[in-house]
This record gives C-alpha cells, structure tokens and sequence, in this order.
C-alpha cells in the first residue's frame, strides 16, 4: 500500500495514467451532459409552483453541491502535503484553487438567476449564501496568498493549512439551512415512486447531470494538474523528452 | 510512519480540532442573529421592538390576503399556525407569493402591532411536483405538510 501511495506522488507516474484515462472521461462526461441536459431542459415536468423556472435547478445544484468538495479535497491534499511533502499533492491544492473559485461563483450566479424568479431578490444575507459567498473569498484569498508568498514551499504550507481551516465552513454551508431559518430552501429528499414529491422524474435527470459535473469537475482537475506538472517538472528529462517528440 | 511525520500530522489534527470546537461555539452564541427572520410568535410576544427594522417570515395564513382596488396596497395576515401577525405593504409581490405558502418581509412592527412592510419575499419549500402528482395528492389528502417553516426541532 505504501509502495502504490509513493508511487501516485510521482508526477511522471501521473502524468501517464491520467493521459490514457482521458479520453474515456471526455467521452463519458459529454454523453452524461448531452443526455441529462436535453432531459432536464425539455422533458421534465413543470412544478406545481415555479413552473419552468425550477428546471434551473439541474445547473445550480450540481454545481453547488460540487463546489462543495473543493475544500475537502484541498483540505487531504494539503495534509499529504504538510505530512509526506508530496510535491502532485501540492499541485492539486494550488490548481484546485481557481477551479473551485469558479464553481462556487457559478453557484452563486445560478442561485442568483433562480432567486430572483422565485424569492424575488437577488440576493440576500442568509445563512447559506452568505457562507456560500465566503466559501469564494476563502478561495480567492488562497489564490493570492500563495502569489504573494515567494518562497514556494512556505506557500505551500500556508495554503495547505489554509485549505484545512476551509473545511470547517464546508459544514457551515451543508447545515446552514437546517441550523437556522433561511430563505434559502432546507436540502430536498427524494421521492421513491412518481406519485411522491420529488420523484423520479425530477431525480434521475438530476442525478445525470450530476454525474456529468462530477466528470467536469474531475477532467478540468487532471488537465490543470498536468499542466502544473509541465511546468514544474520542466527541467526534467522525461518532459524535455516529451517536448522534443 | 515515521516519527517526525506522525508527530506533524498530530499537530494538524489538534489544530483542525480546535478550531472547529471554537467555530462551533462561535456559531452558536451568535445563532439568534444568524437567524434571517422572525417567526411571527416571536413578533407577537414582542421580541421585536417597534420602530426596528426586522425580517419576519411565516405562511400567508388562508384567506387573509386582501388587496385595494385603485392601489397597489395589500393587507395580509403572516402566520406560524400558532400566532398571526398583520402586514400592510405597498408595491409588487413576487410572482410565488400565494395563500398558504411562505414568505419573509423586510420592515417594521408599528404601535399597533402591524407590520409595515418595505419589501416581500417569497419563499419556496423543498417539494418539487407536477401539476398531476399535487393533483392526485390532493385528491388523496395527503399533500405533504407545509406547515413548517425552516425545521427547527429544538424550539
């Protein structure tokens, strides 16, 4: 086991995995989105109250839910970091920065967009956005104290533990809804058969294009994280060497 | 493990322990102002001072909605199915805002006990239906209970 851990560490090891992975990703990953996009936006049934508009919902809650993991997965990497200073470990917690930067601010904007709809607002300090809201500035703010920090393994310590810290926020946001009262609706449950509330005809679309972000999400990382490795593996000879070819 | 590195490992569990410990009491000490609304019993057993903008959210109690006919004022009444609270406010209502479902109003508590409302809020709960499945389950009685605001089964 320790001898597979050792060897994920290795960039080069990585790099080659997650370029024959690749492709079957995209692969999935589109026919995912093609097929939980076009059931979201014009096969499910309108709601008894928003009519159309709750169809926002198969953008923002995957986003939002997503969103959500980036501070814990920051938060193992940084600790890999911190304790066996692996050197991939730190190139996903720095490329995950942005990425989960825009997540959250897409979350943000697809709340944003379905709020005013049916709230009538676009925005309000409630426990959920406004964690939500912090939860970007968070990751803004590990963005920049890294660009500020010169020395490269002091800032890798410093977002690495930032990253740790983050992660208490996550479950602020998660309970908020149920820990205080919100305008922001409390996390639906799903219904088992089509004559419930909630059922699976609102579900399965939902969960499609869950699984479609979640390939997003998983792509855009590895992508980031090769290109990292690029560039900071450049003085290696197995990079010069794939250069040349 | 090596010694060194279990011992940096326990350093950052100690530190992520602590830290949530005090995020969870900050949390809640303050969770009475963390709250985004009053509940209207709150409102009636006069937790509110007049005069001081709040936030009050309840369901739109059936049959209380009234509406001027040569203005844009609307009276209705807010409720938690225990205590009602009066709201007179003036200007366009979100297109959800309907009997029976909820809403949170921005404003103040008048000398009287009104609510004067600057701004209304609807709010959405987390049932998603179509028209036919509300339909049936009307029909059978058994529309889930929207009764309750935001859960709070301590209170």
């Amino acid at each position: 086991m320790w001898l597979w851990f050792s060897k994920l560490g290795s960039p080069k090891w990585f790099y080659e995995l997650s370029g024959k992975w690749l492709p079957w990703l995209i692969a999935t990953m589109i026919l995912f989105l093609v097929i939980g996009a076009t059931w979201a936006l014009l096969y499910v049934p309108q709601d008894y109250q928003q009519g159309l508009t709750n169809r926002i919902m198969y953008v923002h809650v995957p986003v939002a839910s997503l969103s959500l993991s980036f501070f814990p997965l920051m938060a193992v990497a940084g600790t890999i970091t911190l304790v066996w200073k692996m050197k991939l470990a730190d190139m996903v917690v720095k490329v995950a920065a942005p990425l989960g930067a825009w997540f959250t601010a897409l979350a943000l904007a697809s709340g944003s967009i379905w709020g005013v709809d049916t709230w009538g607002t676009w925005w309000i300090w409630d426990g959920r956005l406004t964690s939500l809201l912090l939860q970007l500035f968070l990751l803004l703010g590990i963005i920049s104290l890294r660009s500020a920090l010169e020395d490269s393994d002091a800032a890798a310590r410093a977002c690495a533990l930032l990253s740790i810290v983050g992660c208490i926020n996550v479950v602020v946001i998660k309970y908020s809804v149920d820990w205080w009262n919100t305008l922001h609706q409390p996390g639906t449950t799903f219904g088992m058969s089509s004559d419930q509330p909630n059922g699976p005809e609102f579900w399965i679309p939902l969960l499609i294009m869950g699984i479609a972000v979640a390939l997003f999400f998983t792509v855009s990382l590895i992508l980031a994280t090769r290109n990292e490795i690029l560039e900071r593996e450049r003085r290696s000879q197995w990079v010069q060497e794939l250069v040349q070819e | 493990m090596k010694p060194h590195r279990r011992k940096r490992l326990g350093i950052i569990l100690f530190i992520a322990a602590g830290l949530s410990v005090s995020v969870g009491l900050i949390l809640y000490a303050m969770s009475q102002n963390i709250d985004l609304f009053y509940t209207p019993t709150q409102v009636a057993e006069g937790e509110a001072e007049v005069g001081q903008r709040i936030r009050i959210g309840g369901m739109v109690k059936e049959g209380s909605y009234e509406s001027a006919e040569d203005s844009l004022q609307v009276r209705f009444e807010t409720t938690d199915y225990v205590n009602s609270v009066p709201i007179y406010f003036e200007g366009i209502l979100p297109d959800l805002f309907r009997e029976g479902q909820g809403i949170v109003a921005e404003g103040t508590v008048d000398a009287e006990g009104i609510f004067q409302a600057s701004r209304v809020l609807a709010k959405h709960d987390e049932n998603y239906m179509s028209q036919e499945v509300k339909a049936a389950l009307d029909a059978a009685g058994a529309t889930p209970e929207n009764h309750q605001l935001s859960p709070q089964p301590e209170s």
